[in-house]
């Protein structure tokens, strides 16, 4: 225990100077010490608040992830699995497409927070039978709704000519440029309170890891304690989704990178899960917008570009499943 | 006295005459294409615009203006028209766009024996060229010809307005927002970009590598444009607004120089002066 401890006060670091390098670095670098009015406002109210937007989804795919793939008992399950992005984007068009503007600026946000909470409702009711939620239901029902929702939305750009239909969507690809500090507070309220859920049932997703009749066994209701688990990933892949669109690869292989690193105790490797996205999306994100200025690149499209390599060469050089 | 075999002579020759004229005739006329189909918006409005619309039997779903142009029948969007559609229309011409329309569609149509015409214009100076290719692919050359001189004698002029500006001591900077959340703006090689030179201010977004890229925030505090041109959209001006609150501090937005303009410039056509002609009224205002 004293040794996950130390390493994941390593990744703790590692987070911090990731942070901060994502804050000074750039399309130009800026000192903080000797900003010139217009650094400091590129600073105070335009990087920081994408940085931190970055982190915090970051940290809710990769704790999500961790989640999932344990009370899936499966090791290609991530938050987007479950269909809850498809019912994400789906709300946010039917959204746009109706004219509702009644949240202002936070319209699309809204609506598509509101369709993934709906989508997660939907899988959950979907996953149970006899009195509790099952695994393989969970998942069977994710990818059927998946496939619907995303169906839907391919329908409707197709048979739409609205170009700004086509434009206000391309958000849901993963965009964090439009970031401020208005969407945080909401976005820091479920993500803190979807990981503090997951950590404190970290020991009976160690028990479910092993089986229902292990958990039961060892004093845990497999079916309350997959109920609750299963609340916390909806609203953690809700409330990134509706952040900053769907970044792919985090919620998916951050969880397997740290059971290399961490170990496979849930209680280490949620948290180090989330800490884990945190630092890759944030140090995408940095690439994203300084390859290539004035342009931007979708963050998306670094995250596996460079979380794929690594990945890869840890698949080969450690044991993979105990073989 | 005529000699009987000279009249005839005569008469031959005159018959031969006016039967050449007559089969030179109808031959030219049925040179003249009378059932059009159109696959891009811009070509719609030329058509419109050259008076021949009567003969356009189909436009792509994208072809909106004018008004009457979104009552001819469909044959699908820019991208992907029906092959099906296109013929059913028994056209005599299809007209298609080097930008936005397939080439394997031309080809396809082609080898369905059925004349095609591409319009290669991509930029404004070009496009009295195109106007006039297009007036003889159709045969309305004449009409074709006074749109193009109208044109021509409209960049012109907007040219001594460029000379104008370039005597001032600075050069004004521009940003031309197409769409703002994500934020996507007019970059090198757009249509827009295109009309911002031929005013001869400078595009800040004219050095990235995309067309259409999405652009950097904070490079737009670093390179503070005097004037922002905003291209109307659907529910363009809401969201908008929370992106200028984030551009307070740029000068465009600290001295009121934020304009909405009207969609002319998204295509290249007898609309597009007009669009050019609209943001020279806004660099020029006092």
């Amino acid at each position: 225990m004293k040794n996950i401890t130390l390493r994941i006060g390593i990744v703790l670091v590692l987070l911090a100077v990731v942070f901060l390098a994502s804050v000074v670095a750039g399309p130009r670098m800026i000192n903080p010490f000797t900003a010139d009015p217009i650094s400091r406002e590129i600073l105070f109210s335009i990087r920081a608040p994408r940085s931190i937007v970055a982190l915090l989804m970051g940290m809710a795919l990769g704790a999500s992830g961790a989640v999932l793939q344990g009370i899936l008992r499966n090791p290609l399950a991530d938050p987007y699995i479950l269909g809850i992005s498809s019912g994400a984007s789906l709300s946010a068009a039917l959204g746009i497409l109706g004219g509702l503007s009644i949240f202002g600026s936070f319209t699309i946000p809204v609506f598509a927070f509101i369709g993934a909470l709906f989508t997660g409702g939907i899988v959950g009711v979907m996953g149970w039978k006899r009195g509790g939620i099952w695994p393989e239901r969970l998942l069977l029902a994710g990818v059927g709704l998946s496939f619907l929702f995303s169906s839907l939305l391919m329908l409707m750009m197709t048979i739409s000519s609205d170009e700004g239909l086509r434009k206000a969507m391309l958000w849901i690809f993963g965009d964090l440029s439009m970031s401020d500090w208005s969407r945080i507070p909401y976005g820091l309220f479920f993500i803190a309170g979807g990981i503090a859920l997951s950590a404190m049932r970290a020991r009976a997703l160690n028990a479910l890891i092993l089986g229902d009749e292990f958990a039961y066994s060892l004093g845990f209701s497999p079916h309350r304690e997959r109920g609750m688990l299963f609340v916390s990933v909806g609203l953690l892949t809700a409330a990134s989704v509706s952040l900053g669109g769907m970044i792919g690869f985090i919620g998916l292989l951050v969880p397997h990178m740290m059971r290399f690193f961490i170990g496979s105790d849930s209680r280490g490797l949620i948290l180090s899960s989330a800490l884990g996205g945190g630092i890759l999306l944030c140090l995408a994100d940095l690439i994203s917008r300084t390859i290539m200025p004035p342009m931007e690149l979708p963050a998306g499209i670094i995250t596996a570009i460079i979380g794929s390599p690594y990945f890869l060469y840890l698949l080969r050089k450690k044991n993979v499943l105990g073989v | 006295m005529l000699n009987i075999y000279t009249i005839r002579k005569q008469a031959a020759l005159i018959l031969s005459i006016c039967g050449a004229i007559l089969l030179f005739s109808t031959l030219s006329s049925a040179e003249v294409p009378r059932r059009l189909i159109s696959l891009a918006p811009n070509i719609t409005e030329i058509l419109f615009a050259l008076g021949v619309q009567d003969r356009v039997v189909g436009v792509s779903s994208f072809c909106d203006f004018p008004e009457e142009a979104k009552r001819k029948p469909k044959v699908g969007g820019m991208s992907n028209p029906s092959i099906e559609a296109v013929i059913s229309l028994r056209p005599d011409l299809v007209l298609f766009s080097i930008d936005g329309n397939p080439k394997e569609f031309e080809e396809r149509v082609r080898g369905m024996h059925i004349k095609t015409f591409t319009l290669r214009t991509k930029q404004i100076a070009e496009l009295p060229e195109g106007i006039r290719q297009i007036g003889a692919a159709v045969g309305a050359r004449q009409r074709a010809e006074e749109l193009a001189l109208d044109i021509e004698r409209k960049i012109s002029s907007l040219e001594q307005g460029r000379r104008a500006r370039h005597a001032l001591a600075k050069r004004q900077k521009v940003l031309f927002i197409i769409w703002p959340d994500p934020l996507i703006v007019a970059g090198p090689r757009s249509i827009t970009d295109d009309a911002l030179r031929l005013l001869g201010v400078e595009n800040i977004a004219g050095d990235t590598v995309s067309t259409y890229p999405k652009y950097s925030i904070e490079e737009i505090l670093r390179r503070a444009p005097d004037i922002i041109f905003i291209g109307k959209g659907n529910g363009m001006d809401r969201v908008s607004d929370s992106l200028l609150g984030r551009l307070k501090n740029v000068p465009a937005v600290r001295n009121g120089k934020v304009f909405y303009v009207s969609d002319y410039l998204y295509r290249l056509g007898p609309r597009t002066i007009k669009g050019v002609e609209e943001l020279a009224g806004h660099l020029d205002a006092r």
